[in-house]
């Protein structure tokens, strides 16, 4: 089924001959897209894959969407081993990758991944523990930003700039004034002050974090425990994977943890806040 | 307070004037401030080696910290210290033990081994003070505001086109880092036209010092006296005045105003609360307001545009198309590539929220670590262009160079000071009078 209704919107500015495309709702949250230095047809051409590519992320992650990949092995795999496609297979051989390089702390099951059991030889999950559903609520923008910029890059985009729903950001090429594009991080509690300025160039920047309205989202897969506090936490890498996975994992980390993750990740920058 | 051998100031000017931009095409900042010319790195190196000899005159609180400034300095040196007050003179003198000396001024002016002094006296010594050294042919440099009546201030202007010698009034903001920057962003049209200014000091202090004996009431409490002191006006408000004037390159025709004692009242003659506006030909305002009986809006300078605010005393921008919190980071860059600027886009944060009020993103005017006076001392504040601009004396004590504009900056600010307190005691608009009008000024 398609899913129709997520608005979509563009605006060329001959002057600066950029492109703005615009997706309201789209993975829970809004995308954003300035390409520079492309003709309004090229722009265009470029923005409906993209549109294109978001909508079919939207439909094989959303786990309220019943139609969705996730949810049916969500609603299936505790019965019996459930076959999905080849980019499915891909995203769960990541995610185990994470898993293991985050010293379990990444878990999209945020209980046990180890109960997810995954068959080589057939492409199969099967769940053998009950309770254990898959959620890529930390992995899928990280994700859909990795599939963006391989489109970019191959439609010869040098100079591109991408916000999706404010927390992943990035930076190809450089601002038309600047040598980087320079993105604040803002501070959740106090709304006039800045607690970061980042300048990317060809780089990933993630943002976790609790805010006043919404604390506690953040939770220790094997403790269950939320994390708590004004705190946040910012990565930057050439991975905007890496990026998103490790923000959220810098959240819940001890220290001890923090120094044995960072030796399995080439990031640029981790820095953490406490507000 | 840099120690001396630490990390010397006259490095630091050096510093501070690359920091700005001045070795990689900073044409664009020195016509902001001209005054900064002589203080170029290759200008530097003709000192080298050379100390200026100082005096001071005046050394209690704020002669002490400009003391500890010109000691950090290694193009000078502190020959002579002069004050009445016994206490204070003997603390400088355990700071300084090799300077000689006075209680008479006029004596140390006498001494030929002085290249120029430093005067950080009450303000009605201001005008005598500089007067005299100038007569004495010594470079001067004296605290703001620059003197206690209109008639002093036009005195001084004019003894200052027929002398060859240096003359300094500190007004720090012109040798502040964000000040400089702010400016040249301002000049350069990033905030838009200016269309208002604001400025306000707030404090919730006496503004008194202990008084050992009854007698010394008026010596030491000199800023709460009329015959000693313009109050408010002249000692706080005269920094932001420049600042409003450099900001807008005009000066204001008129001012209305009012001044009471609100609060403190302990026979103070100057007004603890004073509200006025300044009026440019062009009809944008300076809207200035000063009460001492509350801290909670703190100091700031703020100059308005159509498409921006500066914040000058925070160091802080903030854009008009930003305002409101609908825009999304992704918008605010578009409006910013639209107005060929480059800045930070607030687009990164741990997630949305929702908007409750209008707000405005702040930008800083400088990278990095820079210093935001909170305005509550009665002394100054570290970092805020002080060290800068006495470097820069002794630099032109030994140069001979007069600095550009600083005597001419001066003078408006302490005028429009001046003008002020008229308007507030005759409760009237005062215009800015036509004999007092010098040529560096426009209307």
């Amino acid at each position: 089924m398609h899913k129709r209704g997520i608005a979509t919107d563009s605006t060329y500015y001959e002057e600066s001959k950029m492109f703005h495309g615009s997706l309201k709702n789209i993975m829970g949250t809004r995308f954003d897209i300035l390409i520079m230095g492309q003709n309004k047809l090229k722009s265009q051409e470029i923005w409906n894959d993209i549109v294109f590519e978001l909508r079919r992320l939207h439909r094989i992650f959303n786990r309220f969407d019943n139609t969705s990949e996730t949810s049916k092995i969500n609603r299936e795999a505790i019965l019996a081993p459930v076959r999905v496609s080849p980019e499915m297979w891909s995203i769960l051989q990541s995610s185990q990758m994470y898993y293991t390089r985050t010293l379990t702390l990444f878990d999209i099951t945020l209980n046990d991944f180890s109960k997810v059991l995954m068959n080589e030889n057939d492409h199969s999950v099967f769940f053998s523990k009950k309770d254990i559903s898959l959620d890529f609520g930390g992995y899928a923008k990280g994700y859909a930003i990795v599939k963006v910029r391989d489109l970019i890059y191959r439609a010869g985009v040098q100079h591109c700039f991408i916000d999706f729903g404010n927390s992943s950001i990035l930076g190809i090429g450089h601002h038309p004034y600047g040598d980087a594009w320079k993105v604040s991080v803002g501070n959740p509690y106090n709304c006039d002050e800045a607690m970061d300025e980042i300048s990317l160039k060809d780089l990933a920047l993630s943002v976790s974090g609790n805010t006043p309205s919404y604390a506690g989202h953040i939770v220790r897969p094997d403790s269950g425990e939320p994390v708590k506090g004004h705190k946040a936490v910012s990565v930057t890498s050439e991975n905007p994977l890496d990026a998103e996975v490790l923000s959220t994992v810098f959240m819940i980390a001890t220290d001890t943890e923090k120094k044995r993750i960072s030796k399995n990740f080439k990031v640029q920058n981790i820095s953490e806040y406490r507000l | 307070m840099p120690e001396k051998g630490s990390k010397q100031v006259d490095t630091s000017l050096r510093q501070f004037i690359k920091d700005l931009g001045f070795i990689s095409g900073g044409a664009a900042l020195l016509a902001t401030t001209p005054w900064l010319q002589s203080f170029t790195p290759d200008k530097a190196k003709e000192i080298n080696k050379e100390k200026a000899r100082i005096g001071f005159i005046g050394t209690g609180s704020r002669g002490v910290y400009n003391m500890q400034a010109v000691m950090a300095l290694q193009h000078a040196e502190i020959v002579a210290l002069c004050d009445i007050y016994p206490p204070n003179l003997k603390e400088a003198s355990g700071l300084c033990p090799n300077a000689k000396t006075y209680t008479d001024y006029r004596k140390m002016l006498e001494s030929p081994d002085i290249d120029g002094v430093i005067i950080s006296t009450p303000l009605y010594l201001h005008a005598p003070m500089t007067l005299d050294a100038l007569d004495a042919g010594k470079h001067v440099y004296c605290e703001k505001a620059m003197a206690l009546t209109m008639e002093e201030c036009k005195a001084i202007y004019e003894a200052y086109q027929k002398t060859d010698k240096v003359l300094y009034f500190c007004m720090q903001r012109m040798f502040d880092k964000k000040y400089i920057r702010g400016m040249q962003m301002i000049h350069s049209g990033v905030i838009g036209d200016i269309v208002g200014e604001r400025c306000h000091w707030f404090r919730n202090h006496d503004w008194r010092r202990p008084v050992p004996s009854p007698e010394l009431e008026r010596q030491i409490n000199w800023r709460l006296y009329r015959d000693y002191s313009g109050g408010l006006m002249t000692e706080l408000a005269s920094h932001q005045l420049e600042v409003c004037c450099w900001a807008m390159r005009k000066v204001p025709e008129s001012v209305v105003g009012t001044g009471d004692i609100v609060y403190w009242k302990d026979g103070r003659e100057v007004y603890d609360s004073v509200n006025l506006v300044y009026h440019y030909s062009n009809g944008v305002k300076i809207n200035y307001e000063s009460l001492i009986s509350n801290k909670f809006n703190g100091m700031e300078d703020q100059i308005l545009g159509n498409k921006g605010t500066m914040n000058l005393a925070t160091g802080i921008y903030y854009l008009e198309d930003e305002a409101g919190g609908k825009k999304s980071g992704i918008e605010q860059l578009i409006g910013q590539i639209g107005n060929k600027i480059y800045a930070s886009v607030p687009a990164a944060g741990p997630s949305w929220r929702p908007e409750t009020k209008e707000k405005y993103f702040p930008h800083h005017i400088l990278e990095g670590e820079f210093h935001v006076n909170d305005g509550l001392s009665m002394i100054g504040a570290l970092k805020d262009g002080s060290d800068e601009i006495l470097s820069a004396f002794c630099q032109a004590c030994i140069t001979g160079e007069k600095g550009k504009n600083i005597v001419e900056e001066a003078y408006l600010a302490t005028m429009l000071c001046h003008l002020g307190n008229q308007a507030m005691a005759e409760q009237k608009q005062v215009t800015f009078p036509e004999e007092y009008k010098i040529p560096y000024m426009k209307f």
